[in-house]
């Protein structure tokens, strides 16, 4: 009965009602949109960083994160082969050598990580491959072929087929160096990448620093929420000297993103639902303030004070949850039009690529933001609803029922 | 016997400011099945004893004795199941809870008490039978004309079988025809089923039809007739 009374007494007055609650439907739109917005964003992040950068997860050499010392290596490949037999979680993986170089040419010079990579392999863990711009991702027979980025190139004033010599120290402490030959010119989203990061050869790169021990172990898994079980297993597994991380503490800002992007989209969430909470109190204090007798004659003929409680609360919930309900909606709808094409920022193009994403966005939204902004618009709706039910519940009945 | 006992009741407004005494030691005694009028001019306190004596308002001094229960010792709580249970209250604008329906209106005070449905539906019908309007029980209280409203509310009274029934003007708003129809209603209601109706008027056409009159000025009673 209360629950019918509270209906009916929404749609009273039907303009004021509907304002509302278009009110709260564009507010929850336009929160779940940018919310999507910002997810959006972040998955394409972390997707690039994993497709280009971490994989899934990486092994180190306990000591060689602190300096890249070459020397602190891991095991060989075979190790590995072993280790992972029988694994049905991982998709694939790659061994690397890895080693910080100096890139010369005759109108620039530029300090790098150097990867060397058996290519074949190298293509199933990383989509650096798929970003080749110029030439080939090493095709071909020549000697030493090196794939660098485009911002490189541009830096180094190198086009396909030039010449850069590279120096390192190897195994011994050594200053070697080699030329080697542009053979492919890659661009990835992030800018970031593309200025520390170059390809070579693994026999190539092993002749050079005089060692073909491998330093770095990027393994994809084939499912991308077994990461956390998946490093600590291996963790169980791996030798004492060998650490495993997970991408996220590869690349300790991909988890700060993550998390300040929620929190983002949080503190949004809470803004707008503050601005429609007062408007939704305020509809309800004038929708009281009509009804004063009409309230102290419910009282008079023996309506109890927590059913008149209920009443408004009941009323201001459905306010709030008609709104809330109708702009998660309007804003997966939105969503579902928007994310088949993506959103073009190209606008904003170099922010994007320092941020490491491309310039098409897709908003994506997961369950739990829709689970958050569902419990979000009930609190409000509950919060909202406070103010108004107990200031009906402060009416006096001889009071009320003089009212006019 | 008595079902109302009204001893020395005061009634002061305001006593911090601007106080107004609107009654000044009432003595009153209301026994079952009177149909009583509380005559007096405006401002005279009519309405203030009548929301005394149905619990709306608490006196300044004396007492509201109803079945033997003192009604001004009650919590605010309580007097609002004791006036659920046993008041009926028409107001003079009738006072119907717009959205509902004339029967959502008459069995709203039953569904307060927790009362099963069937037998709201067979009180409603009886009633709405009563008071003419058993075909229009489906109609909201906007299309309905204010004698007929006021007819609803009678019966919304009713509803919960209540003690007495108190009706502050109920014919000020309505038209001689109207008025004399809802007359017609609560006397037959009032010697075929022994219900006690107790109204405040102006109206000396509706002075006539009433068995006892009260006169109240400047919140004392001035008179207190019984027609014969
Ligand atoms: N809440 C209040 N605060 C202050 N004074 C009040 C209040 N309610 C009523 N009064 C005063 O008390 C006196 C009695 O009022 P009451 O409404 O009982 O008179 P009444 O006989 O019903 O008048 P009417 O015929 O106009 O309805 C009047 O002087 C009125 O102004
Ligand atoms: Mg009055």
């Amino acid at each position: 009965m209360i629950l019918k009374l509270s209906w009916r007494n929404v749609w009273r007055n039907k303009l004021r009602s509907l304002v509302i609650i278009i009110a709260v439907a564009f507010g929850i739109a336009a929160a779940v949109f940018a919310g999507a917005l910002t997810n959006g964003l972040i998955d394409q992040k972390m997707r690039i960083a994993i497709e280009s950068q971490t994989a899934h997860i990486q092994m180190h050499n306990s000591a060689f994160q602190e300096n890249m010392d070459i020397r602190h290596s891991l095991p060989d490949a075979d190790f590995f082969s072993e280790q992972f037999a029988g694994r049905d979680d991982i998709k694939s993986w790659s061994g690397r050598i890895v080693s910080t170089a100096m890139l010369n040419t005759a109108n620039g010079t530029t300090g790098m990580k150097l990867l060397g990579i058996e290519p074949e392999i190298e293509k199933k863990v990383s989509a650096v491959s798929e970003m080749i711009i110029d030439g080939a991702y090493f095709e071909g027979a020549r000697r030493n072929p090196i794939v660098i980025s485009q911002r490189a190139a541009t830096k180094l004033q190198v086009r396909l087929r030039s010449k850069i010599v590279i120096t390192m120290q190897d195994i011994d402490g050594e200053i070697v160096g080699a030329a080697f030959r542009v053979v492919g010119i890659f661009k990835t989203p992030s800018a970031m990448f593309d200025e520390g990061h170059a390809f070579v050869k693994q026999s190539d790169m092993a002749k050079l620093l005089n060692s073909d021990k491998i330093h770095e172990v990027a393994i994809l898994l084939k499912d991308i929420d077994r990461v956390p079980e998946t490093v600590a297993e291996l963790r169980e597994s791996a030798p004492e000297n060998v650490e495993v991380l997970a991408f996220t503490e590869v690349l300790p800002e991909l988890a700060a993103i993550n998390d300040s992007g929620w929190i983002s989209n949080l503190i949004l969430l809470i803004i707008i639902l503050l601005a429609l909470a007062f408007g939704i109190i305020n509809t309800m204090l004038m929708a009281i303030f009509e009804r004063i007798r009409e309230i102290g004659v419910l009282m008079a003929v023996g309506m109890q004070k927590l059913r008149v409680f209920s009443m408004i609360t009941i009323e201001t919930i459905f306010l709030a949850m008609i709104g809330g309900v109708i702009g998660m909606i309007i804003g997966d709808i939105i969503l579902r039009i928007v994310s088949r094409n993506g959103i073009d920022l190209s606008a904003f193009a170099e922010g994007m690529a320092e941020f490491g994403v491309e310039t098409i966005v897709y908003p994506s939204i997961d369950t739990k933001f829709y689970l958050l902004v569902t419990l979000m618009v009930v609190l409000t709706a509950i919060f909202s609803s406070m103010f108004p039910a107990i200031k009906a519940l402060r009416l006096k009945p001889n009071e009320a029922v003089r009212h006019k | 016997m008595s079902i109302i006992s009204i001893k020395n009741l005061s009634k002061t407004y305001n006593p911090d400011t601007i106080p107004v005494h609107a009654l000044r030691g009432v003595d009153l005694t209301i026994d079952a099945g009177e149909f009583t009028a509380i005559v007096g001019p405006s401002g005279s306190g009519k309405t203030t004893l009548l929301n005394m004596i149905g619990g709306i308002d608490s006196p300044t001094t004396g007492e509201v004795i109803i079945d033997r229960q003192n009604i001004t010792a009650l919590s605010a709580g309580e007097l609002i199941r004791f006036r659920r249970d046993h008041i009926g209250f028409v107001f003079q604008d009738y006072s119907l809870l717009p959205v509902l329906t004339a029967r959502e209106n008459v069995e709203f005070v039953m569904q307060l008490q927790g009362k099963a449905q069937s037998e709201c539906d067979q009180r409603v019908d009886e009633l709405l039978t009563a008071v003419g309007l058993r075909e229009r029980d489906n109609e909201r209280p906007g299309k309905l004309s204010g004698g007929q409203q006021q007819r609803v509310a009678v019966a919304r009274a009713l509803a919960p079988k209540p003690r007495f029934v108190l009706a502050d003007e109920p014919t000020a708003n309505l038209d001689s025809r109207s008025t004399s129809d809802l007359l017609d209603i609560m006397n037959r209601l009032n010697q075929d089923e022994g219900i006690t109706f107790i109204f405040s008027t102006h109206d000396q056409r509706v002075i006539d039809r009433a068995r006892r009159v009260v006169v109240v000025e400047d919140g004392v009673i001035k008179e207190d007739t019984v027609v014969a």
